[in-house]
């Protein structure tokens, strides 16, 4: 007979591993997106953001599929410097907001939820 | 979270190739008067046999004649004749505005069919006269209905092919004309004209819908006449004519962007019980073709047309009419004088003659399309007899109605930049009104927008890509350029409304830019792209992909509300669209507001279903009552709403099953008032196809 009492966090434990590769690879590809279109963005002398944020959200993929808990403060990082930009670009303005806070407030949930299946080390 | 912003149809994918059409000649020189001015000249030396004789009618000065009066009425497109769209009735209160209930729904019946599918764009607005609305439909049938019930008196239907439709199937309402010397039992004492599709002024009875036999041929008159090769869509009227001393006045929409050698933008008067042309007046020829082109010529052709709703004084005897951009919008070099004179100009003509008094152009050699669509207000402005009008650009002028002075100072920008197609040609100065604007501030990469920072990012690039140097930045082919305010506005052909007791002027306005890019000749070639006559088969209504121009060197493509071209959302920011209440004496902002949810717009066309004023575009005017509220749909959320004009706050709104894009009305019968607006629905405002004319009322106690 299985353990009733493990079943379920056993469960748990394999969709948490589950979404912290499927992550990390979303992370890779909108990070490599951003940091490219950012690069452009630079050389045509508009904004540093998207390629400084591109390469944090890049970086946090490749952790998150190392199962690395300094993904979680990595992207932190990335979120409040994100937090500070946008305001300090559009202020309280929720509607200019949208395209700057949503998506990265989403993915930091989303990382969030990963805590339980990262390590303090390698 | 963001709307479809409209994207103009510029032309079709299915256009294909050209040569470079010959430039045209223009007229400009005055060959000796014709035969038809001899007359006058002899009324002058005091012929009395003459005076007396078979051309007494031709002399006859027309006099001024009794204005209908608003009160119960909405006997003007405008409203009144003066084009306040200010209603002096008080049943519905900001108090009691939220129990408005339907009242009733007509149908028109005028749905599109075949290759008309997708180019409907009605915009209609009813007059109620007495018991009746009249009214036309997209494709110009006319139709009179009980104001109280719905009920359908009668309609007549000139039958207007599809092929006739230029840029949208559109008829933006009728002109009432009550003849003065005709007994009231009269058939077409009071008749209802309109300008069609396919470029004719039809005359029918008001009572009964019957054909004026006496008006044209059996009602109708040809505009075609002395215009050259019949191209069905190219000439097309959308607006109702202007009146004034029994004389109707019309210009025509001549389709934007196909050919330098394109219809004339004659406006012509004609005599509103007979239908005999009274004049014409065309802008690069007037004296040589005040009534009409010598044999074998036609009106100057690719002059700068007149496609919307004039005014009229008719004390003065003067028609104020809002004139457009030459018919190749964004070249300008190998324009004449007199376009260049007049294009983008308000002139007013006087209605006995036929004669510009005055014009007073809003900008020096438009290469952005920039035409007043606009219906001017008359005013009494500080004790002067003034004259309003609203810009695509935003600003807002006043004009002595009599001189073309302006009331409110008008600033001149200067040093504007002159790009590299035409420099000699851009003008480095353009006037501004100092007194109102409605355009905000130039655009900055901060403003880029989108759903997530990726589209975003992509919008980044685009507007760092392209040239800007803020308004009035000049065409330019090597990089797109960004146009901002675009050619939807500013304020449109919705016009404004005004409170002439509260004195505040109530704007609505769109807030989008265009990013737009020339295409050299050898380009647009090679990609095909040719005017309509050249064209064996329109196709619907396609992506935006680039007008001809033919005979300048560049084709245009218009990315209208430059949305992006993977989300279709807008790159901007929102608003896209505002309401604001302006100080009639000192041209404060008294409120200003988004107008629009987001509730029908979202990603990839998806609704939002989000209630929250996110400010969309708009096309269709508002209403101001005497107990302070102010009717409009206009907006692309599809609601039809009351709000208070004194706070700006909305107190009703009610769905409407299509789009609004149209000025609504009120009016009283019976003791009851009623507002109405028709939610038709907008092919180029994606705002879905309807043909219904909706009424709401106060349930009765």
């Amino acid at each position: 007979m299985t353990n009733r009492d493990t079943l379920p966090s056993n469960l748990d434990a394999r969709s948490r591993n589950g979404l912290v590769l499927v992550l990390g690879w979303v992370c890779i590809l909108l990070g490599a997106v951003l940091a490219a279109g950012g690069v452009w963005l630079i050389t045509l002398d508009g904004s540093l953001y998207y390629a400084l944020a591109g390469a944090g959200l890049f970086a946090t993929g490749v952790l998150l599929n190392h199962h690395r808990l300094a993904a979680v403060w990595l992207y932190l990082v990335v979120w409040v410097g994100t937090l500070g930009w946008a305001w300090w670009e559009v202020g309280a303005d929720l509607w200019a907001q949208v395209p700057r806070l949503v998506a990265p407030t989403l993915i930091l949930v989303l990382v969030l939820i990963c805590i339980p299946a990262l390590s303090r080390r390698r | 979270m963001c709307h479809p912003l409209p994207r103009i149809v510029l032309s079709l994918a299915a256009l294909l190739i050209t040569a470079a059409v010959p430039l045209q000649a223009q007229q400009a020189d005055t060959p000796p008067p014709s035969q038809e001015t001899l007359p006058t000249a002899d009324l002058l030396e005091g012929d009395a046999a003459e005076e007396e004789g078979g051309s007494a009618e031709q002399m006859a000065a027309p006099a001024p004649e009794p204005l209908m009066q608003m009160g119960s009425d909405w006997p003007y497109y405008g409203g009144d004749a003066q084009a306040t769209r200010f209603s002096t009735l008080d049943q519905i209160t900001p108090e009691n505005v939220a129990r408005l209930e339907p009242a009733f729904t007509y149908h028109t019946g005028d749905l599109p069919t075949g290759e008309a599918e997708g180019m409907y764009s009605p915009e209609v607005t009813p007059l109620k006269l007495g018991d009746d609305l009249l009214m036309c439909s997209a494709m110009n049938i006319l139709i009179s209905v009980d104001a109280a019930t719905g009920e359908e008196n009668w309609r007549f239907n000139p039958g207007v092919p599809n092929e006739a439709i230029p840029y949208g199937a559109t008829c933006r309402g009728v002109t009432i004309y009550t003849d003065p010397e005709a007994a009231p039992d009269d058939l077409c004492a009071t008749r209802v004209v309109q300008g069609t599709l396919d470029a004719k002024l039809v005359a029918v009875d008001a009572q009964t819908g019957a054909p004026c036999e006496a008006f044209g041929e059996n009602g109708t008159v040809d505009l075609w006449q002395d215009l050259g090769e019949r191209v069905p869509g190219w000439y097309a009227v959308t607006a109702p004519p202007t009146l004034a001393r029994g004389i109707l006045v019309t210009g025509a929409q001549v389709l934007d962007g196909q050919a330098e050698d394109a219809p004339s933008g004659v406006i012509r008067g004609y005599d509103a019980v007979t239908g005999e042309l009274a004049w014409a007046w065309d802008l690069a020829a007037p004296e040589q073709n005040r009534h009409g082109p010598p044999e074998g010529e036609t009106y100057t052709r690719g002059t700068p047309n007149m496609w919307t709703m004039g005014v009229a004084d008719e004390e003065l005897g003067y028609v104020y009419m809002p004139l457009g951009n030459s018919a190749v919008d964004y070249y300008g070099s190998n324009r004449s004088e007199a376009e260049n004179e007049y294009a983008t100009s308000l002139v007013a003509i006087d209605v006995t003659t036929g004669e510009e008094v005055w014009h007073f152009q809003t900008v020096r050699n438009d290469v952005w399309d920039y035409d007043l669509g606009s219906q001017p207000t008359l005013l009494d402005w500080q004790g002067r007899p003034a004259i309003l009008l609203p810009s695509k650009q935003g600003d807002i002028y006043l004009l002595d109605r009599e001189t073309g002075e302006p009331l409110t100072p008008v600033e001149e920008l200067t040093g504007l930049p002159q790009g590299k197609i035409e420099p000699d040609y851009i003008s480095d100065s353009q006037p501004v009104s100092a007194w109102h604007t409605l355009r905000k501030a130039p655009l900055t990469e901060k403003d880029m927008w989108g759903f997530t920072p990726i589209d975003q990012l992509w919008c980044r690039i685009q507007f760092r890509r392209a040239i800007y140097e803020g308004f009035y930045t000049p065409p330019s082919a090597e990089r797109p350029w960004i146009q901002y305010p675009g050619y939807n506005g500013g304020s449109d052909w919705g016009s404004v409304a005004v409170d002439v007791e509260r004195g505040v002027i109530v704007a609505n306005y769109n807030d989008v830019p265009n990013y737009n890019q020339l295409i050299p000749r050898a380009d647009a070639d090679e990609v095909g792209l040719k005017p309509i006559d050249q064209v064996e088969q329109r196709a619907g209504a396609p992506e935006g992909a680039g007008d001809p121009q033919s005979g300048s060197p560049y084709a245009i493509n218009v990315n209208a509300g430059w949305r992006n071209d993977v989300t279709g959302m807008p790159c901007t920011r929102p608003p896209y669209g505002g309401i604001r209440a302006i100080d009639l004496e000192t041209g404060e902002t008294l409120w200003d507001r988004p107008l629009g949810t987001a509730r029908r717009n979202g990603p990839f066309g998806i609704p939002s279903m989000l209630p929250f004023d996110i400010g969309t575009p708009n096309n269709g005017g508002s209403v101001v009552t005497a107990s302070g509220l102010v009717f409009i749909a206009a907006a692309t959320d599809n609601l039809f709403r009351a709000i208070d004009i004194e706070t700006g706050e909305t107190l009703w709104s009610a769905e409407l099953p299509a789009g609004g894009q149209a000025n609504p009305i009120t009016y009283e019968v019976d003791g009851q008032q009623y507002v109405m607006v028709t939610a038709m629905g907008h092919h180029f405002m994606e705002s879905g196809v309807g043909d219904e004319v909706m009424a709401w009322a106060l349930p009765a106690d």
